[in-house]
């Protein structure tokens, strides 16, 4: 079930990158939905099943860019694995304490990428600081609106269910 | 399964995906997991690009509907003039063969083009791309990629009816380029930026006259890309090093604006080259 879920995420995290680059060109440049899926998951604390998600996601975003293929494989799989130790430390609930782990973890992944391209390419393009920081903080930003979304939703969830818990006993 | 486990898997995994991407080299490969990915995110990058395209559609017809008239007569008198200069063009490529045939002058093929739409185009951030859909026939590795207005770049990677195309203004990329005005060539490569300075054009020498608003077209020299296609205008020429111009091009084609672009059917070198390297055609 939860492999399903997380086919679903990643799938999502696609549709929704596809969907941002056909009304936005500089999408991509701006937000890697990809790694805020790795991220939240990668909050739950499981580090094998974060490093596995973070290896997926990453080459799935290696199929759409022109580098090296395995560059975000590489890359996400060290912030998948980081931010599932990070959590098993660290007790991470407020939306800010996200914003400033998803952003922390987009910087990571780009100084990552940036250091690969270095070593593997001879004379590689690489991105401006001011866009390494634009994407670390929409990346935070969005990990912690879907954080904040997802646990809204899971608390009127268990609310209804209680309530019918209630009302069964009543009945 | 616990930690100290899991941090041996860790390690087993990027050691392996380092060695992966050693191999590699930097280039842009083919892979089985990439084409794997390309099969995988096609059909969903497809599906997304058909919704603007079929709401703009049918905008357009709305709009259309009302010109329709006007753009019929419009189109009628350029067919007529066309026609004419067809007749002369035709006289001139007559002319053209016999000469050739007189001094033994083989002319390259010109290649057969088809069009095939564009489901996902990145071309602002730093690992640009752009992904094609190709329909019942594959892509081939290294086919040229144009627009109506000029190069759009290469396949590197094709996978069923998908086919990734590394773009011209790519840091990776290089084309054998050539100055319309005077034949000077020399090496088009990607600039690392957006709009003027996109594009770079390398070994110029210094001697060579070189003006902002020259045109440059593919040389036909890199064995990949036929010669004659635009790749983009002089924005900036610049004394860059001792030997060398250091010369900025503003790109022919609008990246932005691509839904639909044409593989072109060249291959420039014979099988017998490709196999042997250049000894192997004598």
């Amino acid at each position: 079930m939860d492999t399903l879920k997380l086919i679903a995420a990643i799938a999502l995290a696609a549709l929704v990158h596809f969907v941002g680059m056909s009304l936005w060109p500089g999408f991509a440049r701006s937000v890697d939905v990809f790694l805020v899926v790795v991220v939240l998951h990668g909050l739950g604390g499981n580090s094998m099943s974060a490093l596995v998600v973070g290896l997926v996601a990453g080459l799935l975003q290696d199929t759409l860019t022109s580098g090296p293929f395995g560059l975000f494989g590489f890359a996400d799989t060290i912030v998948g694995y980081i931010t599932a130790r990070l959590a098993q430390r660290l007790v991470i609930q407020r939306p800010t304490g996200v914003l400033a782990v998803v952003g922390f973890a987009s910087a990571l992944q780009q100084a990552v990428a940036v250091v690969l391209t270095l070593v593997l390419l001879p004379s590689p393009e690489l991105p401006s600081p001011l866009w390494v920081a634009v994407r670390a903080g929409a990346c935070g930003i969005l990990g912690m609106a879907i954080y904040v979304a997802m646990s809204n939703w899971r608390r009127s969830s268990e609310a209804r269910r209680r309530g019918r818990m209630n009302r069964l006993r009543m009945g | 399964m616990n930690e100290r486990r899991t941090g041996w898997v860790l390690i087993v995994v990027l050691v392996g995906q380092l060695v992966f991407l050693a191999i590699q080299g930097g280039r842009a490969g083919e892979t089985r997991a990439e084409k794997l990915g390309l099969r995988l995110l096609g059909p969903l990058a497809r599906a997304v690009a058909a919704i603007p395209r079929s709401v703009a559609d049918a905008r357009q017809d709305m709009k259309l509907r009302n010109s329709l008239m006007d753009e019929n007569r419009h189109l009628k008198r350029e067919v007529e003039s066309l026609r004419l200069r067809l007749l002369r063009l035709s006289d001139v490529q007559g002319e053209m063969l016999r000469l050739g045939d007189a001094v033994r002058y083989g002319t390259p093929p010109a290649g057969q083009i088809r069009a095939v739409d564009v489901v996902y185009v990145d071309y602002a951030s730093w690992l640009r791309s752009l992904v094609v859909y190709t329909g019942n026939v594959p892509a081939r590795k290294n086919q040229p990629v144009l627009s109506a207005d000029g190069l759009v770049g290469r396949v590197v990677t094709f996978s069923g009816a998908y086919a990734k195309v590394q773009l011209v203004t790519d840091r990776a990329a290089g084309v054998g380029g050539m100055i319309l005005r005077n034949r000077r060539q020399g090496v088009v490569r990607g600039g690392g930026g957006r709009g003027s300075s996109a594009l770079e054009l390398d070994y110029v020498p210094l001697q060579a006259d070189v003006r902002e608003g020259d045109q440059v077209l593919t040389a036909g020299i890199d064995g990949v890309y036929p010669r004659g296609i635009p790749v983009g205008t002089i924005v900036k020429v610049e004394g860059g090093g001792q030997l060398f111009h250091k010369i900025q091009l503003a790109p022919a084609v609008d990246f932005g604006a691509l839904d639909q672009v044409y593989l072109l059917d060249y291959d420039a070198l014979s099988p017998a080259m490709k196999e042997n390297g250049p000894r192997g055609h004598s």
